[in-house]
């Protein structure tokens, strides 16, 4: 969306301006960003720009069907200001700030004012219902709900902060607008609904109005920051005295028990992990407390608070970064190192730990920092500009590859996914042949049946009908299903009928739940007895037959229209859809996955492994679930199965005994600690473990093993050489406590996990099927994120499935939302061989046969000079190859080849006519 | 003659119970005394202070006009006469939502109104709620006794 279609006014002098809400599309901003117009020049490319590239038909992105072309910036601000619970009007206010929406040439309804006595005064609120809907002759009935970032989760409607906003037939009923309701990245928005429900014109001219409205009043209003916005208060100021005191005594103690050696340890790590674990926890939460005070203590009218509230700009952390506290400067995820012997900064004393000395800044942006304090910022801002500058390099390689092997994909029509060969990647895109850019529903659902089903009972008035039984819904809802799947020609997909029927059961649920309060049984109702409980119920939850037919047709036409279009480029949508947000994944390399300690690549890095198929990634770790799942001492029994343990764990001594006779190496096992980590080890399966290790098995050939009892057992060397056996008894001495007698040998470690009640397994490691074999692991539930160890051990589909769920998880810990069809694309295109392809070179040639795509992808020369010694030949089908040549490709637009029968012009005879013919 | 959809008179009992949110509107807190109805309510405190413990006469109305023809919806000018003649304070809104709270004997009705978005939420017995339909226009009218 990086180019668009805008219609053009010519206007005076020499710069190109457009709305503000389209620089999200574009990334821009005025910081002397510079842009290029190029003019369609025939009738042709000026339609295709207009339909294809226009910006009201683009205004969702195909990521994952969330709006972004939307408000931002002042709009939001003066939306939030405008929409606050005590901003009154007076009729002449209100009238101008009507006009200003439509530049006073809009006919405007005015509404009856908000209070009528003792003065006439409208709110905030009744503006932004004049701007949805000016007057009566508009149809447009909006209905929605959403959860602004202040709503104080309890009590809807009537939460204290006025968070919780609610349109209703076109009028704003409460809350105050923010980003969640105005901004981009939100399906259920404003504008989305808009959108949705109407058509795109919709959407624009209400963009419009709000741009309009907003960019006055705010010029009237005013909107500036000033440095009392960021001067603490006195409470304020005490407060974070006291926290930060509190940290550091919290700290020093931390410090005192492990200099002196008795700090507990957490799972899974030795004594400075821990400290280091522990002292960042406290340190982070001073940054958050008195970030909380902060936030409180602030007046309303303070100008960043007000942007961090609406969601214009800033965060929380930006304020009590500017007011209380800069917090934990961190390098590469731990405190500031160690630049000079054992301390950061020559300033402190050597091995300090102290949090001043390892990067924590107590001090604000408006207080100032200290010289050290301020080089510790450096460090965690330099670090910041290294990883945008080297990660800018990564993603834009990765969008290149997974560009070329994607670039051919496109829809045909018969549904599938095809490359340009022909070769079918997908029986049906995305296993629904919906169109990932028109889902409604949160998680690439097509529609929000919670919303469609407010709207049809707002839109629909009851009136005297009375409601349906649930079993009458149920009769209607199937016969539905059933005249729509015959009449169309796919019907709907099995998983949006199931959503469906489970969605009008918790409605029933609900009716049913209200009759039974109110005291009103099944056989009450369909006597139809007039009563006032029974309308009260109604009211409440009831839906008439009129309006159950209108939510259904709306549910099965607006379903019919979210399918895919044949030709669409599907492949380069998914490609760019996967690598977009790789540039905007911040530093967060690391992260935490459940257990401290445990640490699982993310972000670009992991991207980068999924991609290209890597045999060796760098934190491979098994989920084993527990067939008992709920006792910690059956998870602890199977974890010592997993695990490895060396026979240098277990032994309680090694010793080389020399007698007059024989020298042999007597080993005893230290039977107790076994029996109280449940290990299963006796001398005879110490025996074969050490039969079976690789380095003693060559040695063993000459020498035997003797059981002597359940613990010992004595190993006798051969006695050919005499002379070499002190040092053959040596080197067995050396290698023996590293024979491992229990567990994976390929499994670093096990770390047991809780999930809410559950107990599971997380191993770091591989071998899979050794996992799964091991008893107590239920081996059908087990996963891995090690995607070719997977189709090793499960095979393509499993791999599949695991290249989904990875891309998935990854992309979802940091907070962003990509439609599942694109990495279903991605999956199969990669597993389509039948073998895990990464997307480098080298699976690319594995995928594709023209020669000119691979030359102009990597290894040109080479590829050249193959084809011509080969005698290859290319049919000029796909992207690349079209783009070479210079002919309009077989995607989009130009899958269409229109066959015509052009009428024979008539001949002309020049000359006499024959004589004889 | 206009039918009136509530009638009562409340005891305020507090102001803001989630603390002071906006400068210019109090949400307030009352009990009836006949129907034993709860109700919270956003007041612009600015033009209509409140203080606790006061009792005020607080009517629902589907129309302002004495003759009881219905409201338009839309606001003509002028000064007729009309309900509003014998009260302080007048709101017009509109009955957005039902639900109800609890079950068996202790079951309330809880009706809830915005007027402009000033809230407006009545709790008490169904029987009370007959008279409500979802999307309804209404006018609040306040006096001090």
């Amino acid at each position: 969306m990086s180019i668009m279609s805008h219609r053009a006014r010519v206007m005076p002098w020499r710069t190109l301006r457009f709305n503000e809400s389209v620089c999200n599309p574009y990334n821009a901003d005025f910081d002397g960003d510079e842009m290029n117009l190029h003019v369609p020049q025939t009738q042709e490319a000026r339609t295709e720009a207009l339909m294809l590239m226009g910006v009201e038909n683009n205004l969702c992105t195909p990521k994952n069907g969330e709006i972004l072309v939307a408000s931002t910036q002042d709009f939001l601000t003066s939306s939030f200001l405008i929409t606050r619970k005590d901003t009154f009007y007076d009729r002449a206010a209100f009238s101008l700030l009507c006009s200003y929406m439509g530049d006073g040439m809009d006919h405007i309804d005015l509404p009856t004012p908000t209070i009528i006595k003792p003065i006439e005064l409208w709110t905030g609120k009744q503006l932004f219902s004049v701007l949805v809907r000016p007057n009566a002759q508009m149809r447009v009935f909006l209905n929605f709900t959403v959860l602004e970032k202040n709503y104080s989760k309890s009590s809807e409607t009537m939460c204290p902060n006025d968070g919780f906003v609610y349109f209703r037939n076109s009028e704003l009923l409460s809350g105050q607008l923010g980003k969640a309701t105005l901004g981009n990245g939100n399906k259920d928005g404003l504008f989305s609904v808009l959108l949705r429900d109407y058509n795109t014109h919709a959407a624009t001219t209400c963009m419009n109005r709000l741009a309009k409205l907003s960019a006055r009043w705010i010029g009237n209003h005013g909107f500036s920051i000033g440095i009392d916005d960021v001067q603490p208060g006195y409470l304020l100021n005490k407060q974070k005295k006291a926290r930060i005191d509190e940290g550091y005594d919290a700290c020093d103690e931390l410090i005192q028990s492990f200099n002196n050696g008795n700090l507990k340890l957490q799972p899974g790590c030795d004594a400075a992990q821990t400290l280091e674990a522990e002292i960042t926890g406290v340190l982070n939460k001073i940054r958050e407390t008195t970030a909380k005070v902060c936030m409180e203590e602030l007046h309303w009218r303070n100008s960043p608070l007000i942007m961090s509230q609406c969601g214009s700009k800033g965060s929380p952390i930006n304020i009590s970064q500017m007011i209380a506290c800069v917090g934990q400067q961190s390098v590469g995820g731990r405190r500031a190192p160690n630049g000079f012997i054992d301390r950061s900064l020559p300033h402190f004393p050597r091995k300090s730990k102290m949090p001043a000395a390892k990067g924590f800044v107590a001090n604000s942006f408006y207080t100032g920092l200290t010289a050290t304090e301020f080089f510790f910022h450096t460090m965690g801002g330099r670090e910041g500009l290294v990883d945008t500058a080297v990660k800018t390099a990564d993603t834009g390689y990765m969008s290149r590859r997974l560009i070329k092997a994607l670039e051919d994909l496109s829809i045909h029509y018969d549904d599938t996914v095809r490359s340009a060969s022909g070769g079918v990647v997908q029986f049906l895109y995305g296993d629904d042949g919906m169109d990932p850019a028109k889902m409604e529903g949160k998680s690439g659902v097509p529609l929000n049946l919670e919303r469609l089903y407010l709207k049809v009972k707002a839109t629909c008035p009851a009136r005297a009908q009375g409601s349906l039984s649930p079993s009458e819904v149920f009769k209607i809802v199937e016969e539905k299903l059933a005249r729509h799947d015959a009449a169309s020609a796919g019907g709907c997909s099995d998983a949006f009928k199931k959503s469906l029927l489970d969605f009008m059961c918790t409605k029933m649920k609900d009716f049913c739940r209200t009759k039974s309060a109110l005291q009103l049984d099944e056989e009450y109702i369909e006597n139809a007895n007039p009563n006032i409980l029974v309308k009260v119920a109604a009211n409440i939850f009831g839906i008439t037959s009129q309006q159950l037919q209108v939510f259904l047709d709306i549910c099965t036409s607006r379903y019919d229209s979210k399918r895919i279009e044949a030709g669409m480029a599907i492949g380069a949508v998914g490609a760019q859809s996967i690598g977009e947000p790789g540039t905007q994944m911040t530093l967060k390399t690391f992260h935490f996955a459940g257990v401290a300690s445990m640490n699982v690549t993310l972000g670009v890095p992991r991207i980068k492994e999924i991609i290209n198929g890597a045999k060796k990634i760098s934190t491979p770790i098994i989920t084993a679930i527990l067939e008992c799942h709920s006792d910690v001492k059956s998870a602890r029994i199977v974890k010592g199965c997993v695990e490895k343990t060396t026979l240098g764990e277990v032994a309680k001594s090694m010793k080389i005994v020399m007698t007059s006779r024989q020298a042999s190496i007597v080993i005893t096992l230290d039977m107790e600690g076994i029996h109280a980590l449940h290990l299963k080890i006796s001398a005879y399966s110490v025996k074969q473990s050490i039969l079976q290790h690789s380095k003693i098995k060559s040695m063993m050939k000459h020498h035997s093993i003797e059981v002597l009892d359940d613990r010992k057992l004595r190993i006798l060397p051969s006695d050919s050489d005499k002379r070499k056996l002190q040092f053959e008894l040596h080197t067995l001495r050396a290698t023996l406590p590293n024979v491992i007698v229990k567990g994976i040998p390929t499994v670093e470690r096990a770390v047991i996990n809780k999930e809410g009640e559950k107990y599971n397994l997380l191993v770091e490691g591989t071998d899979m099927r050794a996992v799964m074999g091991t008893p107590g692991v239920d081996g059908c539930q087990t996963k891995s994120n090690n995607i070719i160890e997977v189709k090793e051990t499960l095979g393509i589909e499993a791999a599949r499935k695991c290249i989904i769920s990875e891309i998935q998880y990854t992309m979802a810990s940091h907070g962003m939302s990509i439609d599942i069809r694109h990495m279903m694309l991605l999956a199969d295109l990669m597993t389509y061989k039948g073998e895990v392809l990464g997307i480098t070179r080298f699976g690319i040639q594995k995928m594709k046969e023209s020669v000119l795509m691979l030359a102009s992808f990597e290894k040109t020369a080479d590829h050249l000079f193959n084809a011509s010694f080969n005698g290859r030949d290319d049919k000029i089908e796909g992207v690349s190859e079209c783009i070479i040549m210079g002919i309009p490709m077989q995607i989009g637009t130009g899958i269409l080849k229109v066959k015509q029968s052009v009428k024979q012009e008539l001949k002309l005879n020049y000359g006499l006519d024959p004589i004889i013919s | 003659m206009v039918e009136l959809l509530f009638e009562d008179i409340f005891t305020l009992i507090r102001i803001d119970p989630d603390g002071k949110k906006f400068d210019k509107v109090s949400r307030i807190e009352a009990q009836s005394e006949q129907f034993d109805m709860y109700m919270q309510l956003d007041v612009n405190s600015e033009i209509y202070p409140l203080q606790v413990g006061e009792k005020f006469a607080m009517v629902l109305a589907p129309t302002l006009n004495l003759d009881g023809t219905p409201d338009t919806g839309f606001y003509t000018q002028g000064q007729r006469k009309s309900l509003a003649d014998k009260f302080e304070y007048v709101m017009h809104g509109k009955l957005y939502k039902l639900s109800e709270e609890g079950s068996g004997i202790n079951v309330k009705v809880e009706i809830y109104a915005s007027f402009g978005g000033l809230l407006m939420m009545l709790k008490g017995d169904p029987s009370n709620a007959a008279k409500f339909e979802l999307d309804q226009r209404l006018f609040l009218l306040m006096r001090k006794v």
